[in-house]
């Protein structure tokens, strides 16, 4: 596994570790090759390779699979967490915390002695369409209740940012996929600092609902071309046609997920251009050239 | 933009004149950015046989020879009238584009030292009459409010090109393919330069007095810009600081075969391409912000993006130095992306920058200035302080995490400073000025 592979995986173990909250001292990763642990750090994190805990050997700390293979064939006193690679537990092997599989291939077996075995379904949203209506649902409700308030206190401020979008979406676009690229990648690498971590959740958080405003102002667009008076109801019924649209077009392949980025850093440029609506946005004047 | 109009309106001379800028300027970046900045360490170490420091250490003096020659030739063109006179501009670089024929056909040929030396002279010679001379047919062949958009061409089709096209970076297979580019190029500019055709005497007829309706800058409203002004030296030492810290970053890592073979010289096409678009990303990305917004909002998006650039490259580098086991291991295919999209930014720029801070009559001095001192006085400090480097047998993280430092230093030092000139602004009462 390259640094390249390894670093979102041990971010998400990074994060696991500290919303856990145990005092962590040490950590250390395998990346390669055949490794016999008889002792471990507070914190293994086994990333390539194959890693096996003896049937003689009884270690303490917590031990995270995020590629490559961790056999436990003796005594682990902590919890194992499978991220990613392969995870076997074998007959008269004792992990006193929890196996816990969240992507990867794990094998518990019979004979094994385990405090709790957890297994994490992924919520695959594709695969049910109840869950993809519930989900269509909150979505709405919550940019719904956001248009309701914006477009009846602050009109001005989608005004602003509507005509950003329609009026300079080349020069929003731009500005938002740039922002929404360098923003994402600098969250990503000050979590990787752990001291940052707090500041990276904070971060990639306010860049997502920076982008959910600049879907508000879609929206609220989509509303002013509905034949409804009230801005109110308009901007609302506008914002779920928008997510009604781009869930048809996320069924689209590849060119549906294009148009969906689209929406989105158009959106996100736009509302960085107007200072979140506070003042509209007008390009520089370049004189010259044939008037 | 006012190309479209133009098409519209079946201006087709003036049509050409955007062509033909981006043309020329395509080639002779083309032709800085392979033959100049690569093809010579080929030729000075493998076929002269020098060291990678002498060489190093006569490309600082091919650069510092351009500086003085553009200068002089710039100067003079402002003071004899050239710079507003499209014929003799298109005749020197006619001379200039020949002289870079004949050295880069014998280039193969060079095999001693003083044969070296003699080369790095002359070309510094066509390359120094070169630059302003180009670079001042934008006043007679560009509009202002079209030049971000036109630059962004030329960085794209030059960098496409570049990365695209799967060239062994040898002065040989340079050479050869120069060459062949170059016969072509020097025919039409030949025909284009006597104007013995009718055909071409009307359009460069109609060219040349374009420079009275397109030739005055962006930034010359409501007063022409002044060589010694703030609004000259800021974007100069700007410029220069960008070209610094590319130029001494992407020193090292060409010089590094695990950095170059996963990006710039990998053997897959797939990932030479994926560079390639992210220059044209970029590229399109600087042309549209250059177009849009103040002067001051590029600066600050290229120097975000070299700093963001290197965090890339360093904390990969401190992984693995965590880690050695990984020190083999593949590098991370976003680091050159990253740099792709900034030195297409600041490339685009560059082409737009010069000609927008002058006038017809001041483009000559202006672009030598700013090419000079920003382009090749930061090539040859970079390259003295690489060369520095090497003998201290620097790291290749602590080189990095020096040029890390800088851009991080650099960013702050354009946001704070910005923000200082609008708090002096504000202070004297006139609500700032936008740059």
């Amino acid at each position: 596994m390259s640094p390249t592979e390894a670093i979102p995986l041990l971010i998400v173990v990074l994060l696991m570790v500290s919303i856990g909250g145990g005092d962590v001292q040490e950590l250390s990763v395998t990346f390669e090759g055949d490794t016999s642990v008889d002792a471990l750090d507070d914190v293994h994190v086994v990333a390539g390779g194959t890693t096996t805990v003896p049937s003689d050997a009884s270690v303490t700390g917590d031990v995270y699979v995020i590629g490559g293979t961790a056999a436990v064939e003796g005594t682990v006193d902590g919890d194992v967490t499978l991220l990613a690679g392969n995870l076997s537990v074998a007959d008269g092997a004792t992990v006193t915390g929890t196996v816990q599989t969240i992507g990867g291939e794990s094998s518990v077996a019979d004979g094994a002695t385990v405090g709790r075995v957890s297994a994490f379904e992924a919520v695959t949203p594709s695969n049910s369409p109840a869950q993809r209506v519930a989900g269509f649902l909150v979505q709405f409700l919550v940019l719904g209740v956001a248009g309701w308030w914006l477009a009846g206190r602050h009109p001005v401020l989608l005004e602003n940012v509507g005509a950003a979008i329609t009026d300079h979406a080349l020069v929003s676009g731009v500005v938002g996929s740039l922002a929404a690229a360098t923003l994402l990648v600098l969250f990503v690498y000050m979590a990787f600092t752990i001291v940052l971590i707090p500041v990276s959740i904070v971060g990639l958080f306010a860049e997502l609902l920076v982008v959910l405003y600049g879907q508000l102002a879609v929206g609220y667009l989509v509303g002013t071309r509905l034949p409804l008076e009230n801005t109110r109801t308009a901007t609302v019924a506008g914002v779920g046609l928008l997510l009604l649209g781009l869930e048809a077009l996320g069924a689209v392949p590849y060119v549906g997920g294009l148009g969906q980025l689209g929406v989105a850093v158009v959106g996100l440029g736009a509302v960085l251009n107007t200072y979140f609506g506070l003042q509209t946005f007008e390009p520089v004047t370049i004189p010259g050239g044939a008037e | 933009m006012q190309f479209s109009e133009h098409v519209r309106e079946h201006r087709w001379s003036t049509v050409f004149g955007y062509v033909l800028f981006v043309a020329l300027m395509v080639a002779g970046y083309y032709y800085n950015i392979t033959f100049v900045q690569l093809g010579l360490i080929d030729l000075g170490t493998r076929l002269v046989g020098m060291s990678e420091t002498a060489v190093s250490a006569w490309m600082a003096a091919l650069a510092l020879c351009t500086l003085v020659v553009a200068v002089a030739t710039g100067v003079t063109m402002d003071r004899r009238g050239w710079s507003t006179d499209l014929r003799t501009k298109l005749r020197l670089l006619l001379g200039v584009v020949c002289v870079q024929f004949v050295l880069t056909l014998v280039a193969p040929a060079v095999r001693t030292v003083p044969e070296f030396g003699a080369w790095i002279l002359a070309a510094s010679v066509g390359l120094g009459v070169g630059f302003p001379v180009s670079f001042s047919l934008a006043v007679d062949l560009v509009p202002a409010p079209d030049r971000g958009y036109v630059a962004a061409a030329i960085t794209a089709i030059a960098y496409v090109a570049a990365n695209a096209i799967p060239l062994s970076w040898s002065v040989d297979v340079f050479s050869r393919v120069m060459v062949a580019a170059m016969v072509p190029g020097l025919l039409a500019l030949a025909v284009l330069a006597s104007g013995h055709s009718d055909r071409t005497d009307a359009v460069l007829s109609d060219l040349a007095v374009q420079h009275r309706e397109f030739g005055r800058g962006r930034f010359n409203h409501p007063e022409p810009v002044r060589a010694r002004s703030a609004a000259f030296v800021v974007p100069v030492v700007l410029m220069f600081d960008v070209f610094f810290v590319d130029s001494l970053g992407f020193l090292r890592i060409i010089d590094t075969p695990t950095l170059l073979l996963s990006s710039w010289q990998s053997p897959a096409l797939s990932t030479r391409l994926f560079i390639a678009a992210a220059h044209v990303v970029g590229a399109v990305m600087a042309g549209v912000i250059y177009t849009n917004f103040s002067l001051s909002r590029i600066f600050l998006w290229t120097f975000a993006l070299f700093a963001l650039t290197h965090v890339l490259y360093t904390s990969d580098l401190r992984l693995a130095a965590v880690f050695p086991s990984l020190t083999g291991g593949a590098t991370s295919p976003l680091n050159p992306v990253f740099y792709a999209v900034a030195v297409s930014f600041y490339t685009t720029l560059n082409f737009a920058l010069w000609p927008d801070l002058s006038t017809p009559g001041t483009v000559g001095t202006h672009s030598a200035i700013g090419i000079g001192v920003a382009g090749w006085l930061a090539t040859f400090t970079s390259t003295a302080l690489a060369l520095y480097f090497q003998a201290v047998d620097l790291t290749l993280l602590s080189h990095l995490n020096v040029v890390q430092a800088l851009s991080l230093l650099l960013l702050s030092g354009v946001a704070v400073g910005l923000y200082a000139r609008r708090l002096v602004a504000l202070a004297r009462g006139d609500g700032g000025v936008a740059a």
